[in-house]
């Protein structure tokens, strides 16, 4: 769907974007995921037609455009990292300008927007001044309006920066709702752990460069983390941590009160097998989880490997 | 045929017809305008000495052309102040990049910008109709010459907006971009009577050749030429260029009464160029850094 191409951008001497390439496949949700100043709003720009790189090309299914052309700007729907309204103009008023901006006619408009706000729960505001909107809605409003021209992918810049924990569940829904019905999705965020749970895949970008990218399935199994397991037992707790030294692939990493951590090194299967011996030596297994939200420690792994 | 407006003119109005701004700016307008026709009453009657003179009413007669000029200066003054925010308005509300991103090309944005300008300030000047009836009346002029001068207004407004928008385009500060717009715009009165000066002293009354076509641009002498024609119904280069005196354009122009028509085409297709060079300067795509506020 989305092919970026070594990609280059430098603002002066410094390279905010190294010769990226990513290819975002059609349907996809994905986390385009760096910490502050990896580059992804520069990314995000330049595809969006509001940049031009130094190198590289950027296209979109298979339609040969260039970026910023007329073309390429109607399969795009930008939702930035800030939200651009004015006073004094109503949510139906906002709606209507932008879809008149795409050359759409006043009808198709009227019944695209009643839609569009009713999917992002703002049907009641359509009167409304645009900046008495609290946060949350000002940045629904701008998911509505970046949509109102049926794009083919839609690039939200940190979508929940800002945001309160209420509005973040209610952005995630729609855009899960959004991806559900077939929209080919882009997210950026500086917080891993916020796009792991809703995106098909990601990719992470540290200091202009891609660390690596992928389904999120395949990028969980990379991670350190994923090889932690967390143990929790009801009965005492030797015999398990004997039975656990024991096995060549665990290493004990800690143990607490009635809860151990052991790194595991090797197959599903073979961890199937673990809890299954635990459990024949009358180990009383209340608990058997691998760790999660190790993300952020893959993160700091991946990341902190470039910067070395 | 349905008319399509500019998103941005549509939008613009509706914003501002909201705003107090235009309350306001519409009573300074009346106010400044009404002040002007009173003055320009009191010093009539100081000069015609008394009310019953038939002196008097034939001084009437400048009303019209006095209070047009306050006008145009004020129109000339309010429509750059607007356009030359009108970019730097809309960046700092951060709606510039979204516009960017849709389907507007930088040119309908620079040209809607400039409209609104120029429809709001045609606002002002519609509203100031019965003060300038007023005039017409005591000073018996034609209904139509207010049809002209509407024209003219509108020729001032979009040449001295596009001026203003070409500013806004080059500076990040509305302020900066106002004073900027000034210049240029002052610029179009002063460096355009220096060639003809110029090869009028140094050229010791020979032939000045082609270079007083550059007061086509010159608003002065447009509006010069302009209440010439309304009230006389002569140019003002009535016999004073003949074939030996100048250029053979310059000629022909003063000659056969073209001159007001040549001096607006080429003040709009220069209000079009200015408009394209603040499009191409506004295209993201152009300006090789990328430069862009930072929060
Ligand atoms: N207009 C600009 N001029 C100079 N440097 C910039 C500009 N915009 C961004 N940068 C720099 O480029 C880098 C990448 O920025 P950005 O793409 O915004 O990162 P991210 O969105 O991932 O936080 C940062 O180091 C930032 O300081
Ligand atoms: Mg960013």
């Amino acid at each position: 769907m989305l092919y970026i191409n070594d990609l280059t951008k430098k603002y002066g001497s410094y390279t905010a974007v190294n010769h990226l390439t990513l290819h975002i496949p059609e349907g996809d949700l994905f986390g385009f995921v760096g910490p502050n100043g990896a580059g992804k709003t520069t990314t995000i720009r330049i595809v969006c037609g509001l940049m031009r790189a130094n190198a590289g090309s950027v296209q979109i299914g298979n339609i040969s455009a260039a970026v910023g052309s007329r073309k390429m700007k109607r399969l795009i729907g930008y939702v930035p990292d800030f939200f651009g309204v004015y006073d004094n103009l109503k949510v139906k008023e906002y709606m209507d300008m932008y879809g008149s901006m795409y050359g759409m006619s006043s009808r198709d408009i009227a019944k695209l927007s009643d839609d569009l706000l009713e999917l992002v729960n703002l049907s009641d505001k359509k009167e409304v001044y645009v900046d008495t909107l609290s946060r949350g809605m000002k940045q629904r409003l701008c998911v509505a309006r970046a949509l109102l021209h049926n794009p083919r992918l839609l690039i939200l810049d940190e979508p929940s920066s800002g945001l309160d924990p209420r509005a973040r569940v209610e952005m995630k829904e729609l855009l899960k709702n959004l991806h559900a019905m077939g929209k080919t999705i882009v997210i950026s965020s500086h917080i891993l752990s916020e796009l792991s749970e809703m995106c098909t895949s990601i990719g992470i970008m540290n200091r202009g460069q891609l660390v690596t990218a992928g389904r999120i399935e395949d990028i969980m199994k990379k991670i350190s983390g994923g090889r932690r397991i967390h143990l929790r037992v009801l009965s005492d707790m030797e015999p398990a941590l004997r039975l656990l030294r024991e096995q060549a692939q665990v290493r004990v990493e800690s143990v607490r009160e009635n809860e151990v951590i052991i790194l595991f090194d090797g197959e599903e299967t073979r961890l199937a097998g673990l809890l299954g011996m635990l459990l024949q030596n009358q180990v009383l297994v209340t608990d058997f989880h691998r760790e999660e939200g190790s993300l952020e420690s893959l993160f700091m792994q991946l990341t902190g490997g470039v910067a070395e | 045929m349905k008319i399509r407006w500019n998103p941005i003119v549509k939008k613009d109005l509706q914003v501002t017809a909201r705003s107090m701004r235009i309350s306001w700016g519409l009573f300074a307008y009346e106010a400044a305008l009404a002040l002007a026709f009173l003055l320009v009453l009191a010093i009539i009657q100081e000069e015609a000495d008394s009310w019953y003179s038939d002196n008097f009413y034939s001084y009437l007669v400048v009303l019209f052309p006095v209070l047009a000029v306050v006008q145009v200066c004020i129109v000339t003054l309010i429509v750059p102040i607007i356009t030359a925010s009108a970019i730097s308005g809309e960046k700092e509300r951060q709606t510039f990049d979204l516009m960017l991103t849709t389907c507007m090309t930088p040119f309908s944005i620079v040209f809607g910008k400039v409209m609104s300008a120029v429809i709001n300030i045609l606002l002002f000047v519609a509203a100031s109709t019965p003060v300038m009836a007023l005039s017409f009346v005591v000073g018996g002029m034609r209904w139509s010459y207010l049809f002209y001068f509407l024209l003219a207004i509108l020729l001032q407004a979009v040449f001295s907006g596009s001026i203003g928008i070409f500013a806004s385009s080059l500076c990040r500060k509305s302020i900066v971009a106002v004073l900027l717009s000034f210049s240029i715009y002052g610029g179009f009165y002063v460096l355009t009577a220096l060639p003809p000066l110029i090869s009028m002293i140094f050229g010791m009354g020979r032939n000045m050749g082609e270079s007083a076509l550059f007061l086509l641009l010159n608003p002065v002498v447009f509006f010069e030429e302009f209440f010439m024609l309304l009230m006389t119904g002569e140019t003002m280069f009535n016999g004073t260029i003949s074939k030996g005196d100048a250029g053979i354009v310059t000629y022909m122009l003063s000659h056969y009464n073209l001159w007001i028509y040549v001096s607006a085409g080429c003040m709009l297709l220069v209000s079009f160029l200015f408009m394209l060079m603040a499009a191409w300067k506004v295209n993201p795509l152009h300006s090789g850094t990328g430069v862009r506020k930072k929060k």
